[in-house]
């Protein structure tokens, strides 16, 4: 046990020493995933005449500030990392080593974290002001806020690690990821509430992508009653057992069938 | 210039052969990619359906401007990000030396470095969004509407090359950023909206600076007849001035290339 927290000590501090290197990479990913930003000057201009779908011009800009930081939070992108590694055999490597690979690239994936937050925290501060402040409540819901950041993250890893070991087969597995980020963009809440969908925004609500994006970002915002927020754990929580589930089933058979380069 | 069209035109070929090879890349690259600026739309035709306008347009009208948006967006995959991809490439690894000694203008050269031709299929995608949204707001363009549209488009093309030269000469600088083609795809998606949803700063800097009003939205106005014949004639302009930045910073950032090995 104690050998295992030395080990995931080392590696937060090499991952850390890493995103503290390459910080104007870091900062140039961190502007790639704005578009919730991109959302914030159409909705924000669009809720000049009035509230839209109970989200005021404050309230928009809120959402979607808040968006872009809960974004942030739960980024991770070991499916290139795993999926490359699995092609081209570095994966090998990582498997002499006395500690999981996954854990390897989680811890990697985790460390990005605090610097991709001093670096998005500015940005967001940034526009609030430019937007002439925000509509924000402070109350409970931001100490349950936490835990649904942590567990979209684990989600989003979950899912990464289940497209990720679809190279154990095929080839180009990183590029059916950009089939969950297509819907996760439009449906998650990235691009604007999923309350704001006609009829079908029940369903929409009930997706792992919500679960992912929306639903920290709604909670953090203060807009959601305790069942509500009650309701939204639970499907994150199923969520995650089914995706962590699949993602272990996969790795598990996956490396039964790896056949490395030069192994 | 014919030397100019004869190595684009190799280069493309050389592609075009390469891509062949990779079948699966049209499903991946090309239909992925339509779908991405597709549901690209979601957003406008929900707004439209709680306003009923978004900033003057209508739901279809809004379908025509993610028809150029599409057209925009493949265009930039297929021919501008792998070139600008690969030279950075060359920079980082000092290779650009080999390209240097070719007989021909080297920032041609570093423009057709690679393609992408799969993502050419999300131009189609756009062209058909293009045509169904005209043909729904029961709308035939004239020619002069056409021609003013092609107009704005080819200078929109012109400032998006600019563009690209301007983040090939900051890879100079940083190397490490090889990442800020991405940067440049992140900032396109603001062309998915009309530019009329931008006000003071932000608008004249999607207007001057990153013109993504003239690459997408004033040819949907042009299609659509409700272009300005000035409008056209400023986005010439602003197109040549930037190409004529673009052109002397990349004089510049070549003179203090000192490449890997030196």
């Amino acid at each position: 046990m104690t050998r295992l927290l030395a080990v995931l000590g080392a590696m937060w501090r090499l991952g850390l020493a890493e995103a503290f290197a390459y910080r104007a990479a870091m900062l140039v990913w961190v502007l790639t995933t704005t578009f919730p930003l991109v959302s914030l000057t159409l909705w924000h201009s669009l809720a000049a005449d009035g509230p839209i779908g109970g989200y005021s011009q404050a309230e928009f800009d809120a959402y979607f500030v808040a968006a872009f930081l809960v974004r942030q939070l739960t980024a991770s992108w070991i499916v290139w990392d795993l999926s490359s590694s699995i092609r081209d055999g570095s994966l090998s490597t990582l498997l002499m080593r006395p500690v999981h690979p996954l854990l390897h690239h989680g811890m990697l994936n985790l460390t990005a974290l605090p610097v991709r937050l001093l670096l998005a925290v500015p940005l967001g501060i940034l526009v609030m002001l430019a937007v002439g402040g925000v509509e924000a409540s402070f109350g409970w819901h931001l100490l349950a806020a936490p835990l649904a950041v942590a567990l979209a993250w684990l989600l989003q890893l979950s899912v990464q690690i289940c497209v990720a070991s679809l190279a154990f087969w095929v080839t180009s597995s990183a590029a059916l990821f950009d089939v969950w980020l297509g819907l996760y963009m439009v449906l998650s809440g990235y691009a604007m509430p999923t309350s704001l969908f006609p009829w079908f925004a029940g369903v929409v609500r009930c997706l792992p992508f919500h679960a992912a994006m929306g639903f920290p970002t709604e909670l953090v915002c203060g807009r959601l009653t305790a069942h509500e927020v009650a309701w939204g754990f639970a499907l994150q929580g199923v969520w995650l057992v089914v995706f962590a589930a699949l993602a272990s089933w996969l790795w598990r058979r996956g490396l039964r069938v790896y056949g490395a380069v030069g192994a | 210039m014919r030397q100019v069209l004869r190595i684009v035109g190799a280069q493309l070929r050389m592609s075009v052969l390469a891509a062949l090879q990779y079948r699966l890349g049209f499903w991946t690259e090309g239909v992925l990619g339509i779908l991405w600026s597709v549901l690209g739309v979601v957003p406008l035709l929900v707004a439209a359906s709680h306003r009923g306008f978004v900033e003057g347009w209508n739901a279809w009208e809004l379908v025509v401007l993610t028809g150029c948006f599409t057209c925009v967006l493949g265009l930039f995959g297929a021919l501008l990000q792998p070139a600008l991809v690969a030279s950075m490439n060359h920079i980082r690894l000092g290779t650009l030396d080999y390209l240097l000694l070719r007989p021909a203008d080297a920032l041609v050269l570093c423009l057709v470095s690679n393609f992408a031709p799969w993502r050419l299929v999300e131009i189609l995608g756009g062209l058909v969004l293009i045509v169904v949204g005209m043909v729904k707001l029961g709308q035939v363009p004239t020619i002069g509407a056409l021609v003013s549209a092609l107009i704005v488009g080819l200078a929109g093309v012109a400032a998006l090359y600019a563009f690209g030269v301007l983040i090939l000469c900051a890879s100079f600088r940083a190397i490490r950023l090889q990442n800020l083609t991405f940067f440049m795809e992140a900032l396109l998606d603001f062309g998915r909206w009309p530019i009329q949803v931008f006000r003071g700063p932000l608008r004249a800097f999607f207007t001057f600076v990153v013109p993504l009003a003239v690459m997408i939205t004033y040819p949907a106005e042009a299609l659509i007849g409700r272009l300005a014949p000035g409008t056209v004639a400023l986005s010439v302009a602003t197109s040549a001035a930037l190409l004529l930045v673009a052109r002397l910073l990349w004089a510049r950032c070549l003179a203090g290339y000192t490449s890997a090995s030196s």
